[in-house]
């Protein structure tokens, strides 16, 4: 292989050409902060007023954030949120591996699996949760009526009673639902990573979780950070899949802060919902610069 | 390469039996659903064996315009996805190889706008879009999903690209190419997972979007799938699921069809790999 | 020099017959889906009939939200079925009371039901009423030898039988997991016992002023109170459905139309569905009134305005707007429209045959015997009927008892003016 040349070489040609490589991201740029970011700005001065969406806006201050943590809806939204993005996070996580390590070796069938599997995603969100409530409801579920009528008569039970056996239920929904795109992202990190390493490795007289630990997973860190980041950030600002089982309900238990926002938007506090929208930032981002940092590649 | 061995060939053949089974069972529930008649109780006879009124669909089709709706929410996907491949796999690219000031600036931006909740920009996007006339156009909703997944698809660009070995680079400076043309021409091609990767991650969720649809499509010619799907909820409870149901599948089976037809190229160029190294 | 003159001429004409007959967009803004289609029919057909005016309609399952980012970008549809009490506030609509050649034609009492009180003016036109009380089983009721109750003691007494008698019935079927749904029964019970107490007009002054000398949500022995005690004693005794939270209004009419439920509450709009569900139940379907739960009240039936039409105030295609209207106020036109619909007519010249006879015969005698109460306008704007349905849930799932759930409400109310 040639040595490495470096970009003076440009120079050495005698052509003074302008490297375009350092703009190219400039395009995007434009298009995003045209879209995004310009009405981002605006937006983010509406969460110090008190703005209802329509008439006049009034500078409140700070009033909108000590609101948020003065009331205990809010309060138990966060929890909810925290929860449910941590259980979703980490289970799509590991389901999603599993199912990839599962899918890597080839096998008769394996393209057909790999579609069914990743086919819940294709539903639109606004079904799937019907669907869902459809097949789960206590006590009148397809699934409840269906084990009946197979003989199964299975007690589910009532798992919309409990706190806990609600969220737990509407983590699995949501697992069941992405795994099947977690699933690709490792299967895509897999691939990559070279046969000969692994067979290396085996030879060295490393065991299996030895090889897993010291080789695959370090090589899969790309893989890693890009579903552990989307996950995270869509774990914690999820809406459809409680809207469509829960509606937050009963009550507001099991309202996620998104939900909140919303409500919040459209019940004429508009204002105080852009401030509340920038706390849920605040809380994405910090565990997300976190895992960031964690799954950073090694040289 | 070794063969696996025989109990973790029963294993994984059980466990998969079961995954595919529960992935099915919703899409089964919905052709069951498409084929019952309104007056048909839920769980008398036989819940597995529908009624088989095919006249859902025909019914379904003219109610829901989904036809229009199809091709919309296509024109949209394709149209979203195309911008933000060029246009992220170029930022990404850029930002991997060339670590200037600039470049941290963007990456930091972009990423720091994904974990923004995108109801606050609601109002003020849609007073832009107004003034540009772009409310109820088709175009105009292709920039706004674009926007929405740039970063996404910046962020998966970028990371691969890292992973990519300099020689390629090199390669192209010897070939005499730079910029864009080194971009396109051979850091691309090589890209194939980073580009997979992003279709899947956000292919589904342009072609399903809700939240941007509401306010960027307004009317029945313009309106997207799940718009389409929305007619049959009622304001009061409840909705005529049967003709919801035959909309659903009716728009679900080419994509599956497609997804089966091309996921031999879509995963296999998962499965291509970057440089054997 | 003459041609050129000519010539410029006959352009200048061209010209200005041409801009004679430049469109004019009206757009048509709705959340009704039921009548989305008949909606279609009828702007096609009134677009082929007024070559330069085009109407387009814009459906949105979620219109109410919707509408506020419309109004907050500055764009306003021209003709709209939102109506709410703080747009009205701000202005938006344009004032009809002076449409009088549509007033005269409807019930007199529309132009009421269409007042804002605040300024006494009329923003919106209604086109039909609609009806909500209880839908019940005619057969059930005639095996066990039951009347519709009239006051709340008799109304328990009657679930209790049907209880008895039937144990795989259930008495009083309450679909909880749609919010909406508890809060129309907060709308009908409590609200519609201050309605009924303190005279229509006066019960819409005190809520839009808060006045909770009138209100009095919070009361141990306050409307809120005892309604919420009611609810509990119910759902202990086991008179209504045991799943309340996680039932859905499908299963609803499933159980009705089954005859596993005996009563339910809903509005007219409920009707379509349970004869699409069993077309043969047409003559079993009765309906009667929300029975008097307080002293001294009397039972109640709501009758309220529906399929509103305003104008936007700011609308640059007003006549248009207005000939669209009137044209969709045709008697051909409002017949169809109300048959589509499945409720009755608010224009006195138009005779529909929005349900089956024997209901509407009992729908009317309803109408005269119970007290008339409409829905309220005039809540906070930051605490929906969603959210009071809510509480409801809350209150449910024991998070409340009948006195916290008062003050709770009232709270609530409160914070959100």
């Amino acid at each position: 292989m040639q040595g490495r040349k470096p970009l003076s070489i440009q120079r050495q040609r005698g052509m003074r050409e302008i490297d375009w490589t350092q703009y190219m991201a400039l395009p995007a740029l434009l298009l995003f902060a045209t879209f995004f970011v310009y009405p981002l700005i605006r937006g983010i001065g509406m969460s110090l007023t008190d703005w209802d969406g329509m008439g006049e806006a009034t500078f409140v201050g700070f009033a909108n954030f000590t609101r948020f943590f003065q009331d205990a809806r809010a309060m138990g939204d966060i929890r909810t949120t925290l929860i449910f993005a941590a259980g979703s996070a980490i289970l799509l996580n590991l389901v999603g591996l599993l199912y990839a390590l599962l899918m890597e070796k080839p096998f008769h069938g394996r393209s057909l699996t790999r579609v069914i599997i990743y086919l819940p995603a294709i539903i639109s969100p606004l079904i799937m949760g019907y669907i869902w409530y459809f097949l789960l409801q206590p006590g009148r579920g397809y699934l409840y009526h269906a084990l009946e009528q197979l003989g199964a008569p299975f007690t589910l039970g009532n798992w919309m009673k409990d706190y806990p056996t609600t969220m737990l239920v509407l983590i699995l929904v949501n697992v069941w639902q992405y795994a099947g795109m977690t699933m690709i992202i490792y299967l895509a990190g897999l691939q990559n990573i070279s046969a000969d390493l692994r067979e290396a490795a085996m030879i060295d007289g490393a065991g299996t979780w030895q090889r897993f630990t010291g080789v695959t997973i370090p090589l899969l860190m790309p893989a890693i950070r890009i579903n552990v980041v989307t996950n995270i950030i869509g774990s914690l600002s999820v809406f459809d899949v409680i809207m469509s089982l829960t509606e937050g309900g009963p009550g507001y238990a099991t309202e996620s802060l998104s939900i909140y926002i919303m409500r919040m938007c459209y019940g004429s506090r508009t204002g105080y919902s852009t401030a509340v929208a920038m706390i849920l930032f605040a809380i994405i981002l910090l565990p997300v610069l976190i895992s960031m940092r964690l799954t950073r590649e090694k040289a | 390469m070794n063969r696996p061995s025989v109990p973790f060939r029963v294993f994984r053949a059980l466990t998969l039996l079961l995954i595919c089974l529960m992935c099915v069972i919703p899409f089964y529930v919905l052709l069951v659903l498409s084929l019952n008649a309104p007056s048909r109780v839920f769980y008398e006879g036989n819940i597995f064996v529908p009624t088989f009124a095919f006249t859902n669909y025909v019914d379904a089709w003219g109610k829901s315009r989904i036809g229009t709706a199809m091709i919309n929410s296509a024109v949209i996907t394709f149209g979203t996805l195309g911008l933000t491949i060029l246009l992220g796999g170029m930022a990404g690219y850029s930002i991997a190889r060339r670590n200037t000031r600039l470049n941290r600036g963007i990456f930091g931006l972009l990423i720091a706008c994904m974990m923004i909740p995108g109801i606050i920009n609601t109002v003020p996007l849609y007073t832009l879009m107004r003034q540009m006339n772009a409310v109820n156009t088709l175009w105009g909703m292709v920039l706004v999903c674009a926007t929405l997944c740039l970063p996404s698809a910046v962020f998966i660009y970028t990371t691969f690209v890292r992973s990519l070995p300099r020689e390629l680079d090199e390669a192209a400076v010897v070939d005499g190419c730079t910029g864009f043309k080194a971009f396109w021409r051979i850091i691309f091609p090589v890209l194939k997972p980073a580009t997979a990767s992003f279709v899947i991650l956000n292919g589904f969720g342009v072609w399903n979007n809700y939240a941007q649809a509401v306010f960027f499509l307004q009317s029945r010619e313009k309106q997207n799938i799940p718009q389409a799907l929305s007619v049959f909820f009622q304001q009061f409870g409840g909705g005529k699921w049967h003709l919801m149901s035959a909309t659903a599948v009716i728009a679900i089976v080419p994509v599956i069809v497609i997804f089966l037809a091309f996921q031999r190229q879509f995963i296999e160029g998962l499965t291509e790999g970057a440089v054997k190294g | 020099m003459k041609k050129v003159l000519a010539t410029v001429l006959a352009l200048a004409l061209c010209v200005s017959a041409y801009s004679a007959f430049a469109e004019t967009k009206v757009s048509f803004f709705t959340g009704k889906i039921e009548t989305v289609d008949l909606l279609n029919e009828i702007i096609d057909s009134f677009n082929a009939a007024n070559p330069g005016i085009v109407v387009e309609q814009e459906y949105q399952k979620d219109a109410s939200s919707i509408i506020k980012v419309k109004f907050a970008s500055g764009e306003v549809p021209d003709v709209m079925t939102t109506y709410e009490q703080e747009f009205v506030d701000q202005g938006k609509y344009l004032d009809l009371s002076a449409e009088n050649e549509w007033w005269d034609r409807l019930v007199p009492s529309m132009r009421d039901s269409c007042t804002d009180l605040k300024t006494g003016k009329q923003f919106r036109v209604c086109t039909n009423m609609t009806m909500a009380g209880f839908f019940y089983n005619k057969k059930i009721y005639a095996d066990l030898g039951l009347t519709p109750a009239t006051t709340w003691d008799a109304f328990v007494a009657n679930l209790k039988v049907i209880k008895e008698k039937m144990p795989d019935v259930t008495p009083w079927f309450i679909f909880g997991k749609e919010a909406w749904h508890l809060g129309h029964l907060i709308e009908f019970i409590p609200h519609g016992y201050l309605k009924q107490t303190l005279g229509t007009l006066e019960c819409k002054k005190a809520m839009l002023e808060n006045d909770s000398a009138k209100l009095n949500f919070g009361a141990a022995d306050g409307a809120m109170a005892v309604f919420a005690q009611n609810l509990l004693d119910l759902h202990k005794e086991g008179l209504i459905n045991e799943d309340v939270l996680t039932a859905t209004s499908d299963n609803c009419v499933e159980a009705f139309t089954t005859g596993k439920a005996a009563m339910f509450s809903n509005g007219m709009w409920a009707l379509s569905g349970l004869l699409a569900a069993n077309p043969d139940m047409a003559d079993q379907i009765g309906f009667a009134p929300y029975p008097a739960y307080m002293p001294d009240s009397k039972p109640v039936v709501l009758c309220a305005e529906d399929s509103g039409y305003s104008i936007s105030a700011t609308t640059a295609n007003m006549d248009a707007a207005k000939a669209f209207l009137s044209y969709l106020f045709t008697a051909d036109n409002q017949k169809k429209y109300s048959e589509a619909l499945g409720s009755p007519s608010a224009f006195t010249d138009v005779d529909a045959n929005w349900a089956p006879a024997a209901f509407a015969a009992e729908v009317k005698s309803v109408l005269n015997s119970a007290v008339n109460i409409g829905f309220t306008n005039e809540k906070p704007a930051g605490f929906t009927g969603d959210d009071a349905g809510r509480m409801v849930q809350d209150l449910l799932a024991g998070t409340y008892d009948a006195q916290s759930f008062a003050q709770a409400y009232e709270k609530a109310w409160n914070e959100g003016f």
